[in-house]
Formats: C-alpha cells, structure tokens, sequence
C-alpha cells in the first residue's frame, strides 16, 4: 500500500499517541481502581506529556528528511473537518466532568467522581484531550483514504 | 438520485502527451495527491483549482468536470 507523506506522519502520531498515553493512563486507572502502587500527581501528568513532544519531534524530523510534500487545500480542509470531530469528542469529555465536578459529594449513584483526588479528575481532562487528538489522526487517516 | 461531479483529467493528461500527475500538480500548484484524488473522484476541488487544471490543458472548465 502507497502512503503519502502526510499518511505516514499521521500513522506514527497516532502510534506515539497511543502507546505512551495508553501505558500512561493504563497505569493511572488501574492504580486508581485497586488502590495498588504509586499514587498519581498532577505533576506526573507532564512526564508523557513530554514524552510524546520528544518522540513527535524525532518522528517528524526523520518524516522529513525523506519525501515532504507542501500542503494544499485539501489538507487544509481535511485537518478542519477533523479538527471539528475531534472537538466534538472533547466538548463532550468537558462537559461530562463539569457535570460530574457539580455533583461531587452529593452521594448519589451519578456521583461518579465521589472519593476522586483533584490530581485523578486532571487526569480524567487529559484523558479527553488525548481521545479528542486521537480522534483528529483518525478522521484525518480516513479522509486520506476514503476521500472527502 | 443525487447529482456527482465527475471528471475528464484522466484522459486530458493522456492527450497532453501522457503527462504525469506530478507535472500537473506542480503547474496546478496542489500535491500529486490531490491530482490523484481529484482523478478518482474522491474529492471536488475549489473552483481557482478547477480553473487552473482547465487552463492547463487549454480547455474549457466543462470538458475538465461534469456534473450529473
């Protein structure tokens, strides 16, 4: 299968993204659910973070060495109609914490985030960030496929 | 039956002496990609690029697109 350069940089985005953010969140809600381990801090919210800025780099320098292309309409309009899903995911994620931050100790079975840390509920925004950039590649990967 | 925009460029770019995709892309000033993408119909340009693939092939715009 031909990929374009913009295909290839996307996939590797995608696999960074879902590797170091996938480890990261699966250590952080699986300490959170058996109470096992190091106890997650906001500050450790930036050692990914880091993370996948270092690995996008090297990705995207080594992309770039081999065959860029510049960017025309096309791209433009499929990063804007991904763009627009991936804010939709994340609207969504944003307003179900703000939601749930209203009902926070009130005891009732929609109090989800009852007994949750401040530093938890940062990592629950992340959590949204990181699908709503997921699925920007996504959308982004089938609009260069699939055509728009 | 909803109305689709199809195209000529195929067949323009074999009777421009086989030009590449890569050459029409450059004097269009997209990516082969979209030349490629326009071609399969898997997407409709703007109207300056329409313009600009009938000018290249010195023809005028409906016999690059058609629409039905």
């Amino acid at each position: 299968m031909d990929f374009s350069y913009k295909e290839k940089s996307l996939i590797a985005s995608l696999g960074a993204t879902l590797l170091v953010f996938g480890w990261y969140f699966y250590q952080v809600f699986s300490n959170q659910m058996f109470n096992i381990g190091h106890e997650f801090t906001f500050n450790d919210i930036f050692r990914p973070i880091i993370l996948i800025v270092v690995l996008e780099i090297i990705i995207q320098s080594f992309l770039a060495g081999k065959d860029k292309n510049k960017e025309d309409e096309r791209d433009a309009l499929i990063e804007l109609t991904s763009y627009r899903n991936g804010y939709w995911v994340l609207s969504i994620g944003v307003w179900f914490l703000l939601i749930q931050l209203l009902y926070v100790g009130s005891g009732g079975w929609y109090d989800i985030l009852e007994n949750s840390s401040p530093a938890f509920i940062s990592h629950l925004l992340l959590l949204f960030f990181v699908l709503a950039e997921v699925t920007n590649f996504i959308t982004q990967l089938y609009h260069y496929r699939k055509g728009l | 039956m909803s109305k689709q925009i199809s195209n000529n460029i195929r067949k323009l770019r074999f009777e421009a002496g086989e030009m590449s995709q890569q050459t029409l892309a450059e004097k269009v000033g997209v990516t082969r990609q979209t030349i490629f993408a326009i071609e399969k119909d898997k997407y409709s340009p703007s109207l300056e690029v329409a313009f600009k693939i009938s000018n290249v092939f010195n023809v005028p715009l409906e016999n690059v697109f058609n629409y039905k």
